[in-house]
Parts: C-alpha cells; sequence; structure tokens
C-alpha cells in the first residue's frame, strides 16, 4: 500500500482518488491569489519565478533532514514533555533531552546548561535583564557594543530607564571593538559584558576569546549573541570563557520559534526569569516546552556538527566568487567590515554613486536586503553601518548577501550578473557619476542655490 | 548480499546506492533541496572512496542507507506542498 502512495505520488501518471485527496489538500495549504502559471505578481511587482534566496542572515530554509525529524512530533507524538503519566509524555520528554544533548554538544557544554526559549531575542532579553534585575543591588553598570543587535539595544535601553548605567563601546572602521577601551570601561560594578559572536548586518567576528580573558580578569560576567555564529564557527564556552549565550533555531537550518540559552554552572550565573509559570526549564522559562521545534533545532545541530566543515569550504569559494565576479565589472564597491575577521557567508557591499532603494527595486529576482530584517521597514541607514563611520550616501547602498549550504554556483553568477546589470544602469542614469568619470572631485563641489 | 555483523558493503551495494540517492535527488521539486542532494552525494562519497576499514566502511554505508530513507520520504513530503510557481533558477529563459 505505502509503495502503491508512492509511486503514484512521484510519477503522477493519472489523477486516481488518491492523489485527487492529496492535491485537495494541497490546494488548501498554499495560497494562490499571488501565483499564477506566468509568474507572481506581489506589491506591484511581477517576477517569472521564485526569486534565488541570498538572504541567509534573515533566516534560513529548513534542512529536509531536520524537517524530518520533526514531523513524527507533530503527527503522532503529540505529547507534551511534562506530563508524567504516560507514555506521549515520556517520549516527548526524551526527544526534548536528546536534543537539549545535542545543542550542547554543538558548543561544548553540558545538557544541564541549556534552556529552551522562544528565540534568541527571548535569550538576549533572558540574559541582560534577568542577570541585571538579579544583581541589582550591587551591580548597576552594563557594557555593550553599538552594533548589537536591536533586542540587545532595546533591553539595555529599558534597563537605562530603570536607573541602570550603559556604556556602547564603539566600533572601529572594519567593525571590531578596542580591547583597551573595554579595559578602561569596565568598573567595580560592572555586572555584564555584551558582545555578539558574529554580527548580523556585516559578519564582522568580534575577538570573544580575548574580551572572554579580560572579563575572567575582571570577575565579570560575559554575554554573547552567537545567533549568528552557531554551526557557522567553532564555538567553545570554555575556550571563550563565556557565562551566557543566546543561540537561534532558524538561523541554523532549523524551524523559526525556538532558541536556547546557554548558562555556565561553574562559576553559576543567576538570572530572574522573564516568563513566570509553572517552573519548566530549571524555573528560568515557564511554559509547555515546544516538542517538535526544539527537536528540530537539536537535529539541525546535530547536523551542523557533521557540515559545518564542508559547508564552511564550500562558502568561502561561494564567497570569492561572488566578490570577484562583481568587482571584474564593476568598480566603486566597498566591503563593509574587515574582510579578514568575517563570517564567510556575509558579504555587505556598497556601490558607489548608486541610490540603494533603487538598486533593491531592480534587483527583485534576487533575494536579497539592505541593512537588517529588523530595520528596513524605516528609512533611516542602517545604525551598524553609522557606528561604522560609512558615508550616508554609502550607507544607504548597502547590499547584504547571505550565502548558505543550499547556495549553488549558478545562483551566484546569476546574482553577480543581475547586479552588475542594475548597478551599470543605474550608474549611466547618474549625473554623479558623469562627473566622477570626468575627473570632478564631488566633495569639493560648491553647491550653489539657484 | 545482506550484510551480518560488521561486513563491509559490495562495490555493487555502494554502486546501488549511490546511484539510489541521485535518482531521489532529482525527485525534489525545489531547486535548493534537489542540487544540494546530488552534490552532497557525489562530495560524500568521493570522500569515502578510499576508506578500507570495514567496520568504517560498514559505518558510513548504513549512514548512507538511512539518509536514502530520510530523502525519500521527504522527497514526497516537498512534492505534496509544490509551490505552483517554480524557482527563477527552473525556468528556462525565453
Amino acid at each position: 500500500m505505502a509503495s502503491k502512495l508512492l509511486r503514484q505520488t512521484l510519477t503522477k501518471t493519472k489523477p486516481t482518488n488518491v492523489i485527487r485527496r492529496f492535491s485537495t489538500a494541497a490546494a488548501i495549504a498554499s495560497p494562490s491569489e499571488y501565483e499564477d502559471p506566468t509568474g507572481i505578481t506581489m506589491k506591484g511587482v511581477k517576477i517569472a519565478g521564485r526569486p534565488l534566496y541570498l538572504d541567509m542572515q534573515a533566516t534560513s530554509p529548513v534542512d529536509p533532514r531536520v524537517l524530518d525529524s520533526m514531523l513524527p512530533y507533530y503527527l503522532s507524538r503529540y505529547g507534551n514533555p511534562h506530563s508524567r503519566t504516560h507514555l506521549y509524555g515520556w517520549e516527548s520528554e526524551t526527544a526534548v533531552e536528546t536534543a537539549r544533548a545535542q545543542v550542547a554538544t554543538l558548543i561544548g557544554a553540558s545538557p544541564k546548561e541549556i534552556i529552551f526559549t522562544s528565540g534568541a531575542t527571548e535569550s538576549n532579553n533572558i540574559s541582560i535583564k534577568g542577570v541585571m534585575h538579579f544583581y541589582k543591588d550591587k551591580k548597576r553598570h552594563v557594557i555593550t557594543t553599538q552594533t548589537e543587535h536591536k533586542c540587545v539595544l532595546d533591553s539595555c535601553r529599558h534597563l537605562q530607564q530603570e536607573g541602570f548605567e550603559v556604556t556602547y563601546l564603539p566600533v572601529g572602521s572594519d567593525g571590531l571593538i578596542d580591547l583597551d577601551r573595554l579595559r578602561k570601561e569596565i568598573r567595580p560594578d560592572t555586572g555584564l559584558v555584551s558582545v555578539m559572536t558574529v554580527n548580523n548586518e556585516i559578519g564582522v567576528v568580534q575577538p570573544i576569546e580575548e574580551i572572554g580573558k579580560i572579563c575572567k580578569e575582571f570577575n565579570v560576567p560575559f554575554h554573547t549573541d552567537a545567533a549568528q555564529a552557531l554551526a557557522k564557527i567553532k564555538i567553545d564556552v570554555d575556550k571563550w570563557n563565556v557565562s551566557l549565550m543566546s543561540l537561534s533555531g532558524h538561523k541554523i537550518y532549523g524551524p523559526k520559534g525556538v532558541g536556547a540559552l546557554y548558562m555556565r554552572r561553574r562559576p553559576r550565573i543567576r538570572v530572574e526569569p522573564q516568563m513566570n509559570g509553572g517552573g519548566q526549564e530549571r524555573g528560568i522559562r515557564s511554559g509547555t516546552v515546544p516538542t517538535p521545534l526544539v527537536v528540530g533545532m537539536g537535529a539541525a545541530c546535530e547536523l551542523a556538527l557533521k557540515e559545518m566543515e564542508y559547508d564552511e569550504k564550500r562558502i568561502k569559494r561561494l564567497q570569492e566568487r561572488l566578490l570577484n565576479g562583481i568587482r571584474e565589472k564593476i568598480d566603486g564597491v566597498v566591503v563593509n567590515g574587515s574582510m579578514d575577521r568575517r563570517y564567510v557567508g556575509n558579504l555587505n557591499l556598497s556601490f558607489a554613486y548608486v541610490e540603494g532603494e533603487s538598486l533593491l527595486m531592480g534587483l527583485k529576482e534576487v533575494a536579497v536586503s539592505s541593512g537588517s530584517a529588523c530595520t528596513s521597514a524605516s528609512l533611516e541607514p542602517s545604525y551598524v553601518l553609522r557606528a561604522l563611520g560609512v558615508d550616508e550616501d554609502m550607507a544607504h547602498t548597502s547590499i547584504r548577501f547571505g550565502i548558505g549550504r543550499f547556495t549553488t554556483e549558478e545562483e551566484i553568477d546569476r546574482a553577480v550578473e543581475l547586479t552588475v546589470k542594475q548597478v551599470e544602469k543605474l550608474r549611466e542614469m547618474s549625473p554623479l557619476y558623469e562627473m566622477v568619470k570626468e575627473g570632478i572631485d564631488i566633495k569639493q563641489i560648491h553647491w550653489a542655490q539657484h | 548480499m545482506a550484510a551480518s555483523g560488521v561486513a563491509a558493503p559490495t562495490r555493487a551495494e555502494v554502486l546501488q546506492l549511490y546511484r539510489s540517492l541521485l535518482r531521489v535527488a532529482r525527485q525534489f521539486c525545489d531547486y535548493n533541496v534537489r542540487e544540494y542532494t546530488k552534490r552532497r552525494t557525489i562530495d560524500a562519497f568521493r570522500d569515502k572512496k578510499n576508506l578500507t576499514d570495514p567496520s568504517q566502511l560498514f559505518a558510513a554505508f548504513s549512514d548512507g542507507k538511512a539518509q536514502l530513507e530520510v530523502a525519500k520520504r521527504q522527497a514526497i513530503v516537498y512534492s505534496l506542498y509544490a509551490p505552483k510557481v517554480k524557482s527563477i533558477m527552473d525556468i528556462k529563459p525565453s
């Protein structure tokens, strides 16, 4: 019976009852208001097919192997892991504990130190607000950087409103913080240092090991947001001397809606819980643990352990292909952020003499982003690029290419071709570019009023 | 024939596994997953071409067989929910 179903679905010969039943279900599942056989029309733009995806920092597709591990927990093993009295609860709990061990192995921790949350944003909130509220009598100061993720900056602002003091460390033009400056800013009442490992917009990797050494010297807890770093670079919480680490599921080819928080046990770091309730997850994060999502995150972590080396080599080749491909055809391309201390899958480019919005509008067949997904709704240029000291006009034309496990050479070549075509078209129309080609220095022009 | 204990797979079995994986890769309707499965199979088999230790060979072969089962299931799931419009990489330029 199963093999007959398999054969029919895969070969799709004549529509039998089986196929008709499946296809009706599929029609309910997929929206068809904007898809028709000739292409997709959405927001006034018509494209022939689904765009090629180069936005891996925003989110990543779920790996089929991860999906395969999650499905049984939606179909037959749907128990609540906190039910102690029947098989459904027991098998669900076993699955959660297996996933916990898988996540712990990837970062070099013990399973007892992993708490599952709803994502890296929640983990960041627990780390920053939770730690400071717990130690609020003795510690009133937090150190973080100007290029952190919005959730970290917003939590710090919330703490400032409550009366804590926050220092935002500036970054150099390569995106890295100054370690001496960090050392100077640490005070006796510093309760937390929070520096993200890999920046989501520009992809630079901060010197986490050195920062960990400084924090150990001064005995200050160290929190790092490793949402973009997990499964991409080697993480070792003991070598880095990290007390808290935020992890995210959907950046590592896992499901959205799940993340984890690593909390060191030796020496123990205490936090005040942000979600109160039945005391699940060691009292740090109450609420039913979503078994399928957690199983998916665990499977993604286990996969990452096996595939990290292979993926990194490949993605490095693809990044060079992308950068060289674009640089061969056009000039005035600037890479934002340090080229050496960078995660290979993130390439943030600025194109001189080109306007950002129009560039993005012409690149509808490539799914890329400018700035980060959280800030692309507003019109102001990304605060990360501003912190790097990038000029306003260059900050507006920045595009972030995200390369991942599933990106192919052909996609990179097509992206290069489309980007180059669009940039050349816009530059041709640009009077500023004409002046630059004639040798006039734009910055010296005195724009007279009429 | 079927390996019992820690017996290494025969050349014919390995080739059959390789061909089955490539065949299942072709059945994915999603461009990226299809290309990935194909590429990963070729690279993984090439990587392990020179293994000689029977227990390692057996482990790699069983791992490959398990991945084949996963791929077969997922090929069906992906085809059930295939979007009406394909990826732009699958559409030949007219």
